[in-house]
């Protein structure tokens, strides 16, 4: 081939260009943790395959998350051993999975318990169990270090997330009346965590309306109220402030005392409380448990996953309630207020900390105006003092739109597209992270949590399902139409309870 | 003739950029911001040359002579710019005046240079090759310089050398050009004298250059800094002025060599001195090496576990002569262990005990050194404490930083401990404090290690007492979650800086 000088100079300079280019870092990563497949079988009525053998257990938990492995804890703790849980994933804790990479352990969804009242006897008692909490002190290590929240707001930063930068007088007026009637129904003592122990039907008509509709009729029109109250509906609900029972909004700010304490965490979030569960009972565990079907009789229960019937008198329905009809042969009329929430939680590891614009490192970081929900630093419980690499916790609650339609597009959409977003969203403060990252990973969950809409909290169906079905008691948090920590392990203890109360009786 | 001509043109283009860009970038490096410095100067000198070729038409008569003297003056001027800006901005106030006003003469020089040669040569060749060919070498001498200068002559030779280079360049172009116009010269002996005059100082220059940019350095800091490092970790800095060596890490002062004894004798002894057979001590923190020299006065000492952060530290204390000589080769003593770990998992995961425990670490003026000041931490390293056992900590200043020193001390409390706080003065630092804990209650020593400097058996009852300015403050313990002591420091030295 012969080169002519012109094309010659050509190639030559277009060599040039491209090895000048500036490469960015490479970001690895992948989806984790995905559970789609599993579920639309179930949806799909898919054939699976004949028992072929027979297991026999007085109870059998279902479902490996926070509720069934509280309910695991409560029976060993009563010296009851002969039962076995099924957990549909390879990895057990749900909502409080963890993850592990060799920098540091990091949570895959929840981050944190605050500090219990008074109220939650369970978790005290588990606490104690654990060496949280120790005559009467709670262990330093393992409450949130300072500083704990950072809010990034018109160019700047501030300490804790409820804006308190930029505010007119009109917003200050705002924000202390609403607390002032949120100290009002605190003192009510109808908005209590667990739930149970103190809703009133006093309160029911604010279940009958949205969160919003709720703040506008008492005229809180403030622009940074409001995304406050909706950055609270969408932490802890998934659900913007509109799609948000009144009832549930003026729990989240109700239900507990002003505590000068942080919450409670570990670099793993809640992932360490299910490690420290399954030293417990972990040896009643069993993984990659898929149930397809329950049937039950008035002499006992069978569950039967992939080629095993569990035989069993007592059943602990632990997995999301929202699976029941699909298992459950004549479950009766089918739920309709159990509406869930889509997430997508991601991992990213730094191989350096971004520019933080002045900011100081905290626990918890939060964008005004952003869609997601920011994230959380894992080695901020870290007890060094030099710390160069980390992994964030990125939290983004789909709650824009219909959760159908946001469950679709979070199965749709590629891994790129999700990372490209997420970078996107924390590159509008911190310039700097593409060369930071080198992995995230994305952990997608259709029905994260369940979501307290409108009319949910006095809903008939959670009356139903608050008393067993036949010989299978419920214990799931979406119970209590909030999915909380704190309510789960309410409700997986107590269905223990009344698990060994039933089989006492029956001696 | 007419290379050689054309060379020395390409000679001069290159002596008159170098120096433009000698004066960019001391501008830059000596004031900052580059952008607006080079700007400027290129801006300045551009014009200048524009004034040196406009002022070329008043020149009618002895071309060659007054090139070559212009030659002469630029080599004077260009060659010892660099020399002269360093110790303007050293010694005077008026570095930018001095500047402009180098960089306008220069720029009239350069600007008559070009005009003056095209004259010159203008009957031998057409016009339009004169101009052809003088710009041709003129640019392409820019070029060269403009390589040249940021790839071989900064690195290599230093700005102050560079310019002096270029000067010896002028100068060698001024008695070339006696040579090449000879015909066209009168009084060539007196012109070639003056050459090789310049020539001479622009050499000895060259010889001199690192006296003139040490002197010129030495005003620019304060003291001599003998030493600058960037660790993984922090920023040492190490000077001497005299015989006082000092350590800064993170622009934070540690010791001053004139009066460390002080703090390093009140930190060790009254509590050490105080344990009937120590036998072994932890440090944390004080990779200098000084608390150990202080502990190993005790000969019943069989072992000292040093924990440093960082091993750049404690290499740096361990080598360099002056350190050495300062800690009395502490850190090379048979009986030292030297862990590089972070302090607060290293106390966590270790389960040996300590007669003894040091802990001095840099203040609390962040919240990941506040870690190491609160109940969590106090209450791990108190697990090491053997029966007998005491710890001493580093506390801040009870005079500039009161509400923090009492704050550490609570935090001790807090902990479980029994706190006995003192305070000493050290020059360097002013008033400063430390707080002895322990399980058990604490009684003044009977006996301190002989050949100290500061402390006496007579003189520490004195320590313990505070006066009212520095009398306790109820404070708040320091906890991980509040790092109420972090915000108390801050607040502090605001009060005093401010």
């Amino acid at each position: 081939m012969k080169v002519g000088r012109r094309e010659f100079l050509g190639l030559g300079s277009a060599a040039l260009v491209g090895l000048s280019l500036k490469s960015e870092r490479r970001i690895e990563g992948s989806f984790v943790n995905d559970s789609f497949q599993m579920g639309h079988l179930l949806r799909d009525r898919a054939a699976f395959p004949a028992p072929k053998k027979v297991e026999k257990f007085p109870v059998v938990i279902l479902g490996g998350g926070i509720a069934g492995l509280s309910a695991a804890w409560r029976l060993r703790k009563r010296g009851f051993t002969d039962f076995v849980l099924l957990e549909m994933n390879a990895q057990p804790g749900g909502n409080a999975r963890w993850g592990q990479n060799e920098i540091t352990a990091y949570p895959w969804a929840a981050h944190y318990v605050p500090v219990p009242g008074p109220k939650a006897e369970y978790v005290r008692e588990l606490f104690e169990d654990l060496g949280v909490l120790k005559n009467g002190q709670w262990e330093e290590r393992y409450l949130v270090f300072s500083p704990q929240e950072r809010l990034f707001l018109f160019g700047r930063w501030q300490e804790g997330i409820e804006p308190a930068v930029g505010l007119k007088q009109k917003d200050r007026d705002q924000f202390q009346r609403l607390e002032d009637l949120f100290a009002g129904f605190r003192k009510s003592g109808a908005f209590t965590i667990p739930l149970e122990l103190g809703r009133s039907a006093e309160f029911s008509d604010l279940d009958s309306i949205s969160f919003s509709d709720w703040l506008q009729k008492h005229g809180f029109d403030s622009r940074l109220l409001n995304w406050y109250m909706n950055y609270a509906c969408r932490d802890d609900y998934g659900a913007l402030a509109k799609d948000t029972s009144a009832w549930a909004g003026i729990h989240y700010f109700s239900s507990r005392e002003q505590e000068e304490k942080g919450p409670l965490t570990w670099p793993e979030g809640n992932g360490w409380i299910t490690r420290r569960l399954l030293e417990r009972v972990g040896e009643n565990v069993r993984t990659n448990q898929m149930v397809h079907r329950i049937t039950q009789t008035s002499r006992g229960v069978q569950v039967f996953a992939g080629e095993t019937e569990f035989h069993a008198e007592f059943a602990i329905f632990a997995a999301p309630t929202f699976l029941a009809p699909y298992l459950l042969e004549n479950f009766g009329a089918p739920l309709r207020d159990f509406v869930y929430s889509p997430w997508l939680t991601a991992n990213l590891t730094l191989e350096r900390l971004p520019d933080s614009r002045g900011g100081e490192p905290s626990w918890d970081t939060v964008f005004l105006d952003s869609p997601t929900l920011g994230y959380v630093d894992a080695m901020h419980q870290s007890l060094r003092t030099h710390i160069d690499r980390t992994v964030w916790t990125f939290y983004w609650a789909l709650a824009e739109g219909a959760p159908a339609q946001n469950r679709q597009l979070l199965l749709e959409r590629d891994w790129s597209y999700w990372k490209e977003a997420i970078l996107h969203d924390l590159e509008r403060v911190h310039s700097d992270i593409r060369q930071c990252v080198s992995r995230i990973d994305i952990m997608r969950m259709g029905h994260a949590m369940i979501r307290p809409t409108v009319g949910s909290i006095f809903s008939e169906d959670r009356r139903r399902l608050a008393q067993p079905l036949g010989r299978i008691f419920f214990a799931n948090s979406d119970l209590s139409g909030i999915s909380i920590f704190e309510e789960a392990q309410f409700h997986g203890v107590q269905a223990a309870q009344k698990a060994l109360d039933k089989l006492s009786r029956h001696g | 003739m007419g290379v050689l001509l054309f060379i020395s043109v390409l000679l001069v283009a290159a002596c008159g950029l170098i120096y433009e860009l000698v004066a960019g970038t001391l501008a830059s490096y000596l004031v900052g911001d580059s952008i607006f410095q080079f700007s400027t100067v290129i801006g300045t000198y551009l014009f200048a040359m524009g004034i040196g070729s406009a002022l070329s038409r008043y020149l009618n008569r002895g071309l060659v002579y007054r090139f070559v003297w212009i030659e002469l003056l630029l080599g004077v001027i260009g060659g010892f710019s660099s020399a002269l800006l360093m110790l303007a901005f050293a010694f005077t106030q008026g570095f930018e005046l001095i500047l402009y006003a180098l960089v306008i003469v220069m720029g009239v020089l350069v600007g008559l240079e070009i005009p003056l040669l095209m004259r010159i040569v203008r009957g031998r060749y057409q016009f339009r090759d004169v101009i052809a060919h003088v710009l041709t070498f003129d640019y392409l001498g820019a070029l060269g310089a403009s390589l040249l200068f940021p790839i071989l002559l900064v690195p290599r030779l230093g700005l102050v050398r560079s310019a002096m280079l270029f000067g010896l360049i002028n100068a060698g172009v001024a008695l070339w050009s006696t040579f090449l116009f000879a015909r066209q010269l009168s009084g060539i002996r007196g012109l070639r004298a003056a050459c090789l005059l310049v020539l001479c100082g622009l050499g000895v220059g060259i010889a001199e250059a690192k006296r003139i940019t040490a002197t010129a350095e030495d005003n620019i800091y304060a003291d001599d800094i003998i030493l600058a490092r960037d660790s993984r970790y922090q920023h040492l800095v190490l000077t001497r002025f005299k015989d006082d060596l000092r350590l800064f890490l993170n622009s934070h002062l540690q010791f001053s060599s004139r009066d460390e004894y002080r703090y390093h004798e009140a930190l060790v002894h009254p509590g050490l001195a105080a344990i009937s057979v120590p036998r072994h001590v932890l440090v944390l923190g004080g990779g200098d090496g000084l608390a150990v020299r202080e502990i190993l006065k005790y000969p019943q000492i069989e072992s000292i576990t040093l924990v440093d952060l960082d091993p750049e530290m404690t290499r740096l204390f361990s080598t360099h002569p002056m350190l050495t000589q300062l800690n009395q080769k502490s850190l090379l003593s048979p009986k030292l262990h030297v862990v590089n770990a972070d302090a607060f998992p290293w106390v966590d995961s270790n389960t040996d005990s300590f007669d003894f425990i040091v802990i001095d670490f840099p203040d609390p003026t962040n919240y990941s050194l506040g870690k190491l000041y609160t109940t969590a931490f106090y209450r791990a390293v108190a697990r090491h404490l053997s029966a007998q056992g005491f710890m001493v900590v580093q506390s801040t200043s009870p005079m500039f930083a009161r509400d923090s020193f009492w704050c550490i001390a609570q935090t001790l409390k807090q902990a479980g401990l029994q706190t006995y706080p003192y305070h000493v003065y050290v020059p360097s630092f002013g008033e400063w404090g430390f707080v002895l804990a322990g399980a058990h209650e604490y009684s003044a020593p009977t006996l301190l290690p002989s050949g100290l400097r500061f402390l006496s058996l007579a003189g520490l009852p004195a320590l313990f007492q505070f006066p009212s300015d520095m009398a306790p403050l109820a404070m708040p313990p320091n906890q991980l979650n509040s790092q109420v002591l972090v915000r108390a420091y801050e607040n502090d030295w605001k009060d005093i800086s401010h």
